[in-house]
């Protein structure tokens, strides 16, 4: 019989999605509704000598307009408390809040919001990373030195983050290696772009009020809304109606304390809805620019002897939650390879743009970019073909990383040899064609994560769970899940979810994690359903229950097929006696041993737990006169354990090579030198369009982990938009001869470097 | 946005009664400059909208004396598939079949697209190269102005208040002709043009015998490149005659930085550009039949 | 000054009251309560917003309410008939072609009028014609399937 996960199962919330009857965050009107619109820096950096809201609240139809003088006294954040939710005497990027209005229309609110005076002081903007940790740069925070943070936070100046990694003796195995390579990369900034912008209502019942809110992460917006209004968790509600996608650009903490505030002030429900220019400004979740410099010994052989590295990350002008990034980045920069001797040294530069924080697979494409280009660079340096470089050195079981965390058994040279198959590797092409490779890792975040499972009279089942669907598919794998345990289908199952009040704690739509912990909260809860109804199919079919199973819709005796009971009729039975209730949260997986008394600013990225391993390859065409790239072709094979939902894994996949052919050749933000965006509109930020999209062929290495998910799965979200830009970066160099050096690799870059100009 | 007055005229006559009435009102018909631009926060909406999207008779396509006659209210799906446009005046269906999406291409207008006067409207350096002639119509009659004399820059027309473009029309090129349009861009779907260019070439006993290239954003309006139609005239148009016309096309082209490109890259790509329209005309001339639109033949999105 | 007018949507008469600015796509969303439609973007790049105006796709973001009047609408919500999805809406579940859905009711918009007018469209042709249609999801291989799979020339 066809496992679960192998029968078609239609994600639950597709109809809903596919009438357009389902309601988003903007789609929600309340009775009284006020509407929302902020009033944003009008510098990147400057001292705010007044506020005059006068004008705006002489204005008909406005009923509120809020700034830092009317919410408590809170700094928050996740690593770093650096923010406020208004600014307050500084402000320190384009999108930083200065003031809040509610009116009775979007448009009231909008013009109220100009008619705020506000009187500044221009302060020097810094805007460039590596200027930003010059000696002498001017301070993005004064005060840094003053605000609480996580203690293995290492801080200096405007310096948020810096971790360093080393391994071996780095200066003896360069001076000992038969060549030397040395590069440096810079990223610009970039964005998640969810094509549902962020909105969010409250609404107060007494004390407490309730939350509609697009976040990714339902909780940790509770904990935020609870901090900064100094107000118990319990009285806040956060439920997420369907999420239009999130990519991290909805993690974190970010309007939610807003509108309640100004709900409370006007006894009123407010909702705030982005537009897109504001989606790109303002919140503090941007894929972050980076400037890396790295340096290689190779031998002739291939064998890979030292590697060191420098990288400065744009922290922006707040920690969300970047802190974490530079050991990330780090490990990055090494990559999934054996290199015995490592030295690298990652930073995260405080600057006067809009702030960084996990955008899918955070500090990935960009290092990885940096790290395949420059393996290339360094198969070159010996005559060697670039894969059969990567064939000599990736990781394999038993092999160390840079923090000696020795490898269970993996299969990142499976995907290597997969992927150069499917695309195949060496076969002739026209000449403005290449194929370029790269591969990529990326942990698995194990973590604490709620469920309950309850089955109905009626024999239907009820998922009741603290997961957040955000397109990923948590809605598919967890339905797949829980029929498999109790011997029923998905379809039985609806979902109860995206309500803090409801579902157990969880990490949210982030870090690739929901199957990874939420699916075994969800077994674990319906292992104990499974129990119950064991035991009362024990009554009914008069056996014990090592001898029943639960197979298709029923409990059975092993062997003797017409011995059994429905579960419909256990269920029946159980109504209004017995509760069919399971819940599950369950010890993650085991954290494999690392030596990482090499490290310092360790923040938990030392361990690379249960890593998916990821090779792609891509046909792209160069046309040499102008730069402009196409990718025609991807291959893109994956190791993330055991695949437990094959429809919502390829869409995963497809996705994040799309999104990463989109950061290789034109995602990007142009900041000018007063630290604003100049191109924050879909037109000149360009996303990749049907049109634009290559077929794409995917080959998962279907092996289990032993510091897994359920059954051995990983988590797949985030690593399909990891190695992409360094394969296409690969492929046009080949074309063109010349390696770009800055992402994205736009037409006029691409050009630059073909024709040896400076961009 | 203003609550404003909303007019809807039967008639051309009363488009431009209302027009003559209600000063500073703007004509709207595909709005997908007008109010794009508003949601933009670039402008407000005027006070007054006189809404010509359905007035009768101006969104015609036909063949009048020998030359195109378009309406203003054609729009550029009509215009990409019609047989007519596409067979004999070919650079301008290679441009509206590049405009925006195809929802753009069902309400936006040719007449929105010179009006709207955008240095980096796709149509404009077609019509120049066919030597087109926009018909203007106020109350007081109707002129005609060549296409070149219809911009006086960026966003800005020399239509007089009160009138409103009704129609162009087109000349038909000379027997052994061909033209073509094509703009550097770096998607395949969504894009304005970087830079581009239209190339009319009338090839007569092997040699060009007349020429006509005109360049797209790189000047504040539509430009023609005297120089590089100079180079060729009288050519037979090989490769290298080609190239040299191209390469002369920096006489007219004064570009800018801006987010889509710097002003040294615009300078190269243009003559790039200018290369494949005419190399496409000239094939075309030939009796090639290059597909509509040429930018995805022969461009990097191809 | 108001403006009297009926939209026609999705069969439906409605008369009302307009201001002369308004957007096709905040009247739906608005007065109609109809929230298919989505607002996804500032410069009509997304179309998330898409709906057909007398059987052409349409964005409804930057199209005057006004100037739809006594048109047929049709949005996403009125693809499924007598609780029959479309074949379209049942070609994207099939496939997986949809994730978040935020893109997916100016997707099926785009496919119904290419359909409409291409029964039997080559890949490119899909991908071509769905070009205004951002999804940062699915990669779009998934919704290239499933429009091919819907289409009525498919078997034919």
């Amino acid at each position: 019989m066809a496992t679960a996960a192998q029968t078609k199962f239609i994600r639950p919330d597709g109809k809903d999605k596919v009438t357009g009857l389902g309601r988003y965050t903007a789609d929600l009107t309340m009775t009284g509704m006020l509407h929302a619109c902020f009033r944003y820096a009008d510098h990147a950096h400057a001292r705010i000598r007044s506020i005059d809201t006068a004008k705006a609240r002489a204005l008909p139809g406005v009923f509120y307009v809020m700034t830092d003088k009317d919410v408590p006294d809170v700094r928050y954040g996740p690593f770093v408390e650096d923010r406020t939710l208004f600014a307050r005497d500084v402000v320190r990027y384009e999108g930083e809040v200065v003031a809040a209005v509610a009116a009775t229309t979007p448009e009231i609110a909008r013009e109220a919001a100009a008619l705020i005076d506000v009187d500044y002081e221009p302060l020097p903007v810094v805007s460039d990373v590596e200027a930003a940790l010059a000696d002498g740069a001017p301070l993005v925070h004064e005060g840094w030195s003053g605000y609480s943070a996580s203690g293995d936070v290492v801080r200096e100046g405007n310096d948020a983050s810096r971790s360093t990694i080393v391994k071996g003796d780095v200066d003896a195995a360069l001076a000992s290696a038969d060549a030397v390579v040395k590069e440096r990369y810079v990223a610009d900034m970039s964005h998640a772009v969810p094509i549902e912008p962020h909105a969010a209502i409250a609404q107060w019942q007494g004390d407490r009020v309730t939350v509609w809110s697009s976040t990714q992460v339902p909780y940790i917006a509770r904990s935020g809304v609870a901090t900064t209004l100094e107000i118990p968790e319990g009285h806040v509600r956060i439920i997420v109606p369907h999420l239009g996608g999130g990519f991290g650009g909805k993690c974190e903490f970010h309007y939610e304390a807003h509108v309640a505030a100004l709900a409370r002030a006007t006894d009123r429900p407010v909702r705030l809805v982005f537009s897109r220019s504001e989606e790109f400004f303002a919140p503090d979740h941007r894929r972050e620019g980076q400037v890396i410099e790295l340096e290689t010994g190779v031998m002739n052989d291939g064998t890979l002897v030292a590697r060191r590295g420098r990288l400065i990350l744009d922290n922006g002008a707040y920690s969300a939650d970047a802190p974490f990034f530079p050991q990330l980045a780090a490990m990055h920069a090494v990559g999934p390879y054996r290199i015995p001797n490592v030295s690298v040294d990652a930073s995260l530069a405080y600057t006067n743009t809009t702030p960084s924080g996990s955008v899918r697979a955070p500090t990935a494409p960009q290092a990885c970019w940096a790290v395949e280009q420059h393996m290339d660079s360094v198969a070159a340096s010996i005559g060697m073909d670039p894969v059969e470089l990567r064939r000599r050195n990736i990781l394999k079981e038993g092999d160390t990383t840079a923090t000696n965390q020795v490898l269970e058994p993996i299969g990142a040279a499976e995907t290597l040899e997969r992927a150069v198959e499917l695309i195949g590797y060496g076969k002739a092409l026209p000449e403005d064609e290449a194929i370029g490779v790269g591969c990529g890792w990326w942990p698995s975040f194990g973590g604490p994560s709620g469920a309950f499972v309850k089955l109905n009279g009626d024999g239907s089942g009820t998922i009741i769970t603290g997961a957040q669907e955000c397109g990923t598919g948590a809605v598919m794998a967890l339905p797949i899940l829980v029929a498999e345990e109790l011997g029923m289908r998905p379809e039985d199952f609806s979902i109860l979810a995206q309500d803090t009040d409801a579902g157990g704690w969880d990490a949210g739509a982030s870090g690739s994690q929901t199957t990874f912990n939420n699916g075994r909260a969800v077994i674990e809860a319906a292992r104990e359903v499974r129990a119950q109804l064991l035991e009362l199919a024990e009554e009914e079919l008069e056996a014990s229950r090592e001898d029943i199973e639960l197979v298709e819709g029923a409990a059975r005796v092993k062997g003797s097929p017409t011995k059994s009971v429905p579960i419909t009729t256990l269920a029946d039975k159980a109504q209004g006696d017995r509760l069919l209730l399971g819940k599950g949260s369950g010890s993650p997986p085991p954290s494999p041993d690392v030596d990482a008394s090499g490290c310092t600013g360790r923040l938990g990225m030392e361990t690379f737990a249960a890593p998916t391993f990821i090779t792609h390859a891509v046909r792209v065409r160069v046309d040499r006169e102008t730069g402009v790239c196409r990718v025609l072709e991807v291959a893109a094979s994956h190791d993330c354990g055991v695949i437990l939902n094959p429809v919502g894994a390829e869409g995963q996949v497809e996705g994040g090579v799309v999104m990463g052919i989109g950061m290789a050749t034109l995602e990007g933000s142009i900041v000018g030198e007063d630290g604003r965006q100049r191109n924050p509109h879909l037109l000149d930020y360009k996303l990749q369009t049907s049109a634009d999209a290559p077929p794409i062929s995917i080959a998962f290495v279907d092996a289990p982990s032993p510091y897994g998910g359920p059954k051995g799965s990983k988590g797949t979200g985030e690593p399909p938009c990891v190695p992409t830009p360094g394969a296409i970066g690969n492929a046009i160099a080949q074309v063109t001869g010349a390696r770009v050096h800055q992402l994205p690799m736009t037409p006029e870059r691409v050009w630059a470097a073909a024709h040896g100009v400076d961009a | 946005m203003t609550r404003g007055t909303y007019l809807e005229p039967a008639s051309l006559d009363e488009a431009l009664r209302l027009l003559a009435e209600h000063d500073g009102a703007a004509l709207v018909a595909g709005g997908t400059d007008l109010v794009v631009g508003t949601r933009q926060g670039k402008r407000t909406l005027p006070e007054t909208l006189v809404a010509i999207h359905r007035l009768p008779g101006l969104d015609g396509i036909a063949e009048e004396d020998g030359a195109l006659a378009i309406g203003a209210l054609a729009t550029h799906d009509a215009i990409e598939r019609s047989e007519l446009v596409r067979g004999r005046w070919t650079a301008l269906a290679d441009a509206s079949a590049i405009v925006g999406s195809p929802a753009t291409r069902h309400v936006a207008t040719l007449g929105g697209n010179l009006a709207n006067a955008s240095p980096a409207m796709e149509t404009g350096a077609p019509l120049v190269v066919f030597g087109a002639e926009v018909e203007l119509r106020g109350q007081g009659g109707s002129r005609t102005v060549p296409v070149e004399g219809l911009w006086a820059g960026p966003g800005r027309t020399t239509a007089a208040a009160g009138e409103m473009i009704t129609g162009v029309r087109v000349p038909a090129p000379a027997d052994g002709s061909g033209s073509a349009y094509v703009r550097l861009e770096y998607r395949r779907a969504m894009e304005i043009a970087v830079v581009g260019a239209a190339a009319l070439v009338t090839i007569g006993a092997g040699a060009v015998s007349d020429a006509r290239v005109a360049l797209t954003a790189v000047a504040p309006t539509i430009v023609r490149s005297p120089a590089a139609e100079g180079a060729l005239r009288g050519r037979e148009p090989t490769a290298e005659a080609i190239a040299a016309a191209a390469a002369a096309v920096h006489d007219a082209a004064t570009p800018i930085s801006d987010v889509r490109g710097s002003d040294a890259y615009r300078r190269a790509m243009i003559e790039v550009m200018a290369r494949r329209a005419i190399d496409v005309a000239a094939r075309r001339a030939a009796g090639e039949a290059v597909p509509i639109p040429a930018t995805m033949t022969v461009g990097g999105t191809r | 000054m108001s403006h009297a007018c009926t939209l026609q949507v999705n069969g439906i008469s409605y008369p009302l009251e307009l201001d002369a600015g308004r957007t096709l796509l905040t009247v739906l969303r608005g007065e109609l309560g109809l929230t298919g439609a989505k607002e996804g973007c500032d410069d009509s790049e997304c179309g998330a917003c898409m709906v057909l105006v007398d059987g052409r796709p349409v964005n409804s973001c930057s199209y005057l309410a006004l100037q739809a009047d006594g048109r047929e609408i049709t949005t996403v919500e009125g693809l499924a008939k007598g609780g029959e999805l479309h074949p379209l809406q049942a070609a994207f579940l099939d496939e997986g072609g949809v994730q978040c859905g935020f893109c997916t009711p100016g997707m099926l918009i785009s496919a119904e009028a290419l359909l409409r007018r291409n029964p039997n469209p080559s890949e490119d042709e899909v991908r071509l014609a769905l070009g205004g249609n951002l999804c940062r999801c699915t990669g779009y291989q998934k919704i290239a399937r499933a429009v091919l799979a819907a289409a009525p020339g498919a078997n034919a």
